[in-house]
Formats: structure tokens, C-alpha cells, sequence
């Protein structure tokens, strides 16, 4: 082997190494994006990438019925629901990321991802 | 090969491996994941590590097997049966009912009755069984009072027996903490690294959580969102009962769908109480018990039973057993 070859082996070598420690490092730290995940009986039916931006509106349909969902200010809510009881439009606001707005009847739910400043359950 | 030429060999192996385990590291650190309706209620399935799809799959068969054996709406269920016959004959059922309703019957006679797995009569004429929500007349309340009796489940083997015609047992208040015991031991039996299971608000967290502890939301009983967050670590068991699950509210007055054995009516002490404990059908049927007794008689309790808990009493005002307190940290000092 001559000298060049060890250069480039060597040059490669801590390339690998670089790339593969910014892996695990950014891994180590990572830092999930912050979503809305809706869900209908189980299955993911929508996700939106929550920030300060994110204002809407919109219906959430399933088998059972529908809800309307507001986001604004990074917070979540139901404001109108078919169901009877009305319990998820009565928990009013979530923003953390591992809170959920549940509604049983119509069997939607309403997750907030994220990795800054969350839980990984809530006890209700 | 000379010896160069093996350094390099080495090296390069050596990379191979951190790359790899770079990757295996990001596999498992993301979890397998389902939400299913059952039970009345919502299960969230969060399972970690090289096996996680097989072992999810093994908790949900878990949980849909216990549900068919205490789901008192489906004929086919133990519960139902045993409910259908009360005062006609003992029913035959599975070794796993009589587990349940064995421990139910136990922690009803440790609390002195405040749970009691034979509500249901109660329930019923409260509407919180056909969801036609309703205040029952004081005569129709006394005379339900008498079917209310854990004395009254005989169990004999395999079979469950209640005494009196319009008895009827509801495990309700069990089931979930109960699944989740039988969870952890396939967890266990699976060598699952880490998990985090929720069944209608009882959690079991299971293993070393990523940050060292555990972070668990307890719901704010009135308001928006979390009233704060209970650090644990390792595997634990947490459930909660509060007033703010079901119920309903006529002429200003709050009904919750937990009823008090006594007096017939609606526990109405505190608003909420979350227990800490190793066992999840202790700290699901206590948490009932607890929120029935109310703040003086919980904390007392707590301490006989070994589990901490947080109660939140009438004027939304926390109180905890010794030794929990550093471990709740309130959403207004979240400091985000």
C-alpha cells in the first residue's frame, strides 16, 4: 500500500466516522416535528404540522359521525361533536404534545405529537 | 495481509457496526403503536424494541380475550351470564373471571364496600348503564340498595353464583387495571424493553423510560388540558377516577357515574384521585374506592394499602400521600 492509498483510506474512514456519529447524535436529540394526528376508529386519517401559523377549521367524519375541529394558538379543540354526551367538546383545549381529545361515541381521536415539553400518557 | 492492510479491515468493520447499530437503535426507538375502542372505552399501545409488531399484536389479543369475558352487554360474556342468572343457578365460567371477580370481591371487602363489583343494579337505575341519564326516586334508590352487596357473589371452582334475582355484578371498575397486570406479564414474558399502555386512563408504563423517568399527565378535572404532570419511574401503575368522566348535571348539580354503595348516590367528596401502585387491579378498583371515601379516609387508606396518591378535593385543591409530592409537578410551575 502506498502512502496515497492511506490517505484516502484514512480520509474515508473518518468521513464514515463523522457521518455516523452526527447520526446518532442528532438521533440522540431528535426532536419529533410537533402534529395534530386525527385518527377514526384507530387509523391515522390526518395529520397537520402544528405551529403558531396553523388556524383552521375542519370536519372529521367516521362511521359513527363527525366532529368539527378548531386549531389556533397551537391548541386544539372540538367544537361541535354529533355525539351525545359532548365530553370530548367539554375537555376543551389541549397543547401538549401526548394529550388526546377522545371522542368515544363517534370513535375519533385527536392526538398532539411531539417530543418538547410532552407526556408520554395521561391518566384520566 | 499484512498488518496494515488488517488495521484497515478493522476499521472499516468498526464502522459497519456503528452504522448498524446506529440503525438499530432508531428502530427500536420507535414504538409500534395502535388505539382500539373496547371495554367502553379507548386502549392506546405503545410498544418498543427489536420484537415490538409480535408483542403488540399478543396485547391486543389480551385485551379483546378479557373484554369478551367481562363486557356485560354481550351475551356471550361470563359477566352477562353470571348477571343473567343471578338468583337462578350458578354459571360456569372462565378461570380467569373467577381470578377477577376474586380480587374485585377482596379489595371490596378491604375497603369496607366503598368498591363494590356488585353496583351495577345502581348504575342502571341511575342511567349510567343505557346512557338515558336519570334521578331515581329515593324509594326506587332504597330498595336498589339491597341488591348491593359483595356478600352476595358466591364463588364456588369455576362457577359464579349471585343470590338474589336482580343482582348484577359489573367489573368495570377492574378490568382495565387487571388487563393491564396481565399486559406487563407478557411484556415480561417477552422480554419487552420498554412500553407505555393506556386503557381508558389507567397507565402502565413499563421499563426504563427514554428520559429516565416517565412523564404522565393527570387531567385537569375542570379545566383545559393537564393540571400536572406525575414523574415515575420504571414500571408502575397509574389510575384515576373523577367526576368529570361521565355524568350529568341537573338544576346545577353534578351526577358522575361513581356511585357511592352506601348511600345510593353519586360520590360527590372529591373531584378526582390518581393512585400510584405496583398492581394494576389494586390501583384501578382503589381509585374508585378512594374517590367514593373521599380526601380523609383515601389518604388513611392509601397508607394501609401501600400505593401514593394525588387528589384534587372540592375547591380543586391538590392533596397527596407523602412521598408523591416531589413527583407532581403542577402545569402552572411548567416553566415552558
Amino acid at each position: 500500500m502506498r502512502k496515497g492509498d492511506r490517505i484516502v483510506i484514512l480520509i474515508l474512514l473518518f468521513v464514515t466516522l463523522f457521518v455516523a456519529g452526527q447520526y446518532l447524535y442528532s438521533h440522540s436529540n431528535k426532536v419529533l416535528k410537533k402534529e395534530v394526528i386525527i385518527r377514526s376508529d384507530g387509523k391515522v386519517i390526518k395529520r397537520i404540522a402544528l405551529n403558531d401559523a396553523t388556524k383552521m377549521m375542519f370536519t372529521v367524519k367516521s362511521k359513527e359521525g363527525f366532529l368539527i375541529v378548531q386549531i389556533n394558538n397551537e391548541r386544539v379543540r372540538v367544537i361541535k361533536s354529533t355525539c351525545r354526551d359532548k365530553l370530548c367538546m367539554k375537555q376543551g383545549w389541549i397543547d401538549r404534545p401526548g394529550e388526546s381529545i377522545v371522542c368515544l361515541p363517534n370513535r375519533i381521536s385527536i392526538t398532539i405529537q411531539g417530543e418538547k415539553n410532552g407526556v408520554d400518557s395521561v391518566t384520566y | 495481509m499484512n498488518k496494515k492492510n488488517v488495521i484497515t479491515v478493522l476499521g472499516w468493520i468498526f464502522v459497519a457496526t456503528v452504522v448498524a447499530f446506529a440503525f438499530v437503535r432508531k428502530f427500536n426507538d420507535i414504538p409500534a403503536t395502535t388505539e382500539i375502542y373496547t371495554m367502553n372505552t379507548i386502549a392506546d399501545i405503545k410498544v418498543y424494541g427489536s420484537n415490538k409488531k409480535v408483542v403488540l399484536q399478543k396485547v391486543v389479543e389480551e385485551i379483546n380475550k378479557i373484554n369478551e369475558l367481562t363486557d356485560d352487554f354481550s351475551p356471550h360474556s361470563d359477566v352477562y351470564k353470571i348477571n343473567e342468572n343471578a338468583g337462578i343457578k350458578a354459571v360456569y365460567v372462565h378461570p380467569e373471571t373467577v381470578d377477577m371477580v376474586k380480587k374485585a370481591v377482596e379489595i371490596a371487602r378491604l375497603t369496607n364496600g366503598s368498591f363494590d363489583p356488585a353496583i351495577r343494579p345502581l348504575s342502571q337505575i341511575w342511567g349510567f348503564k343505557d346512557k338515558n341519564y336519570r334521578i331515581p326516586s329515593k324509594e326506587t334508590i332504597k330498595n336498589t340498595l339491597k341488591l348491593i352487596n359483595y356478600n352476595d357473589i358466591v364463588i364456588n371452582k369455576n362457577t359464579i353464583f349471585l343470590k338474589k334475582k336482580g343482582e348484577g355484578i359489573d367489573l368495570g371498575g377492574i378490568a382495565k387495571g387487571y388487563t393491564l397486570d396481565c399486559i406487563k406479564t407478557i411484556l415480561k414474558e417477552m422480554h419487552t424493553e420498554r412500553a407505555i399502555i393506556n386503557m381508558g386512563g389507567n397507565v402502565l408504563t413499563y421499563g426504563n423510560a427514554p428520559n429516565g423517568y416517565w412523564r404522565i399527565g393527570v387531567k385537569n378535572p375542570r379545566g383545559d388540558g393537564i393540571i400536572g404532570i406525575l414523574k415515575v419511574k420504571g414500571t408502575t401503575f397509574i389510575s384515576t377516577s373523577g367526576d368529570y368522566e361521565r355524568f350529568f348535571i341537573k338544576n346545577g348539580k353534578r351526577y358522575c357515574h361513581i356511585l357511592d354503595p352506601n348511600s345510593g348516590y353519586p360520590a360527590s367528596k372529591i373531584v378526582s384521585v390518581t393512585v400510584v401502585s405496583d398492581r394494576g387491579y389494586v390501583g384501578d378498583a382503589l381509585s374508585t374506592a378512594f374517590f367514593v371515601m373521599g380526601k380523609d379516609k383515601a389518604l388513611q387508606n392509601a397508607k394501609k394499602f401501600g400505593v401514593n396518591i394525588v387528589g384534587i378535593d372540592k375547591n380543586l385543591k391538590l392533596f397527596f400521600t407523602k412521598g408523591i409530592e416531589k413527583s407532581f409537578v403542577p402545569e402552572n410551575e411548567k416553566g415552558r
